[in-house]
């Protein structure tokens, strides 16, 4: 097991990594920005090494001198977490350059998933399932128009270069698409440094199905079920449960088996989460490998009873899983709720700030990670997550009831908060059914208007 | 004395940075003492005794790491902070006389120091015109980036 390692990044997946190597005695050097002298992860870590300006990129995504930190902080190891630099090949390959483990996959591993349609093409070779469309790039507005009649609309443009909604537009027809098609390349070449897109049959309303995988560097490979992480605005998830109402066992096998397989075609090692989407058909479809720990990963993690940040650690440092598919016991049920600091009733506009009063609720099946305290400063350079709130029980109505309960207790002033919106969800009765689809949450800010005005009281 | 009137000192003490403070009133006494690297100040006190002498009160500034220029109101010393995060070095070799010593004059393109990075020797320069009053890094230790190398009386 590994000595010391550094933690590239701040915030609640800072906090989350470094107790996971308090609980395995692995001493912890943190790196901060001068934004974050007073974030908790730099309070929590044996060491903390200021590495820049607030703005990210003159600090977390400073490769040189996260390397530099990791030196002179004498570390073996260092773990990305999320954002940032943990899907950054290059970062990757400096650290193997260096002789410092980077705890996840092979650099070659990411590139050849960073590279959304090689990962297709990796795909479909496999024999796992892809969304029809481009069998490439996508060069002109002209084969634009040809792939978007040849698969049928209504269809969607995607950045090659990156996930996370980013350079990303549906259309519905020829007009649209002309537009879309060079609105997406004009964001793409914005957010990833690289205009290249491909295109995609549009799903709509689907079911967003993931399903977490672990492997070690010998090869073993299990997958730890999925999370339903259908619910969205603009791409971005709100709230993830598993297990996913909308799977039968035989579905739930039919998809870990592919999973599995699309994994194992890259030859993954450490955890990754493989993304479907789901029609109301019951027919899925791959559309991308998350080569990185995911902010939803405590879903899991309550319903396996896995800790999936001590395996990222212990495969790091050559250990073997140590168990197989069958010992994977799937035992509870949960939901987790993403709490940002953004006005939900005001086109969930930022809201940082201090947090002047915080009560974290608690009890049985209740767990909250999060870095903030009373007090805090919630910086504005960073992503607005203020906490996560996993709630779990023996069945999905009971997992549900819990969050509603949790939800009521937590107080969290001087900041607007994303807390009011989890509360009319939980209320929902089609999300309380299990129905709901990516535009869940569209329909339920414009449908339930008169709720919405009650609850902004 | 009231716990407040302690608080009230103990601020006092860190906001003029002064390490022990001692006072005697009415056969109270008290005794405070704070180091840098202790968050807590020691304080003792001890309970009055009849027919006591009034007040005495001394004070002791805290000892500075090197020996400074003093007499330098605030406004006027600038520093030169680190660029990056590696480790420092106050000359080119182990051998060699450090690139600058205290009441050095040092202009913008003057190397006052080497910080060593991802094994790359990057000369640091002062960007500013001035006289060193103090080295406030240690040689051969890391240093993090904003960190204070040098306190310059700028020209």
């Amino acid at each position: 097991m590994f000595d010391k390692i550094l933690i590239a990044n701040r915030g609640e997946i800072a906090v989350r990594i470094i107790r996971a190597c308090k609980e395995l005695g692995i001493r912890t050097v943190a790196v901060y920005s001068k934004g974050d002298t007073d974030c908790l992860h730099v309070q929590l870590a044996d060491e903390a090494i200021c590495i820049g300006e607030a703005p990210s990129k003159e600090s977390y995504l400073k490769i040189d001198r996260i390397i530099s930190a990791a030196e002179v902080g004498d570390v073996e190891a260092i773990h990305p977490g999320y954002g940032f630099l943990a899907e950054n090949a290059h970062f990757a390959e400096v650290c193997e350059g260096c002789n410092i483990k980077f705890i996840g996959p092979p650099s070659s591993v990411i590139k050849a998933m960073g590279d959304k349609v090689a990962a297709r093409d990796a795909m479909r070779k496999a024999g796992v399932p892809v969304v029809p469309g481009s069998d490439g790039l996508v060069d002109s507005e002209g084969d634009a128009l040809k792939i978007a009649r040849k698969t049928g609309y209504p269809v969607i443009v995607k950045a090659a270069g990156g996930g996370g909604g980013c350079g990303m537009r549906v259309a519905h027809n020829d007009p649209s698409l002309v537009t879309g098609y060079h609105m997406a390349r004009a964001e793409a070449e914005r957010a990833f440094g690289n205009s290249a897109v491909y295109i995609e049959k549009y799903i709509e309303n689907p079911r967003h199905i993931e399903f977490q995988i672990l492997a070690d560097r010998k090869g073993n490979m299990v997958h730890l079920g999925e999370r339903d992480c259908s619910l969205q605005r603009r791409h971005q998830k709100l709230l993830e449960e598993s297990p996913s109402p909308a799977l039968t066992n035989d579905l739930r096998k039919k998809m870990g088996k592919m999973a599995i397989k699309a994994a194992q075609a890259v030859k993954y090692v450490n955890a990754g989460t493989v993304e479907f989407l789901l029609n109301p058909d019951g027919e899925f479809y791959f559309i991308e490998m998350n080569t990185r720990v995911q902010v939803e990963h405590p879903v899991t993690e309550e319903v396996t009873g896995i800790d999936i940040v001590e395996e990222q650690l212990r495969i790091a440092a050559g250990e073997e899983l140590g168990y197989s598919q069958k010992d994977v016991q799937f035992t509870k049920a949960a939901i987790e709720c993403r709490i940002n600091a953004e006005d939900p009733f005001n086109n969930f506009q930022s809201s940082p700030g201090r947090i002047e009063f915080l009560h974290v609720p608690g009890g049985h099946g209740v767990r909250v990670d999060t870095h903030v305290y009373g007090g805090y400063v919630i910086p504005p350079h960073y992503d607005s997550l203020v906490a996560k709130l996993i709630c779990y029980g023996r069945d999905r109505r009971m997992a549900m009831d819990r969050m509603s309960r949790a939800l009521d207790e937590f107080i969290i002033r001087g900041i607007k908060t994303t807390l009011p919106l989890h509360q009319l969800i939980l209320k929902d009765p089609n999300f309380r059914r299990g129905r709901y689809g990516t535009s869940f949450i569209d329909r339920l800010l414009i449908d339930r208007q008169p709720l919405v005005s009650s609850a902004k009281k | 004395m009231e716990l407040d009137q302690i608080q009230t000192i103990i601020t006092m003490m860190k906001e003029n940075d002064l390490a022990e403070f001692a006072m005697e009133e009415n056969g109270l006494k008290i005794h405070i003492k704070r180091s840098p690297e202790n968050a807590q100040p020691t304080v003792t006190v001890s309970a009055p005794a009849a027919g006591t002498p009034p007040a005495a009160l001394t004070a002791v500034a805290a000892a500075p790491a090197t020996a400074p220029i003093p007499d330098l109101p605030a406004e006027d010393v600038k520093h030169i902070t680190a660029p990056m995060v590696g480790t420092f070095y106050r000359a080119p070799s182990p051998e060699a006389r450090p690139y600058v010593e205290i009441g050095a004059a040092v202009e913008e393109d003057t190397v006052v120091c080497i910080i060593e990075a991802m094994k790359v020797m990057n000369e640091i320069k002062a960007e500013m015109k001035g006289v060193i009053t103090d080295v406030l890094a240690e040689n051969s230790k890391p240093v993090e980036f904003g960190q204070k190398l040098f306190a310059v009386k700028p020209r």
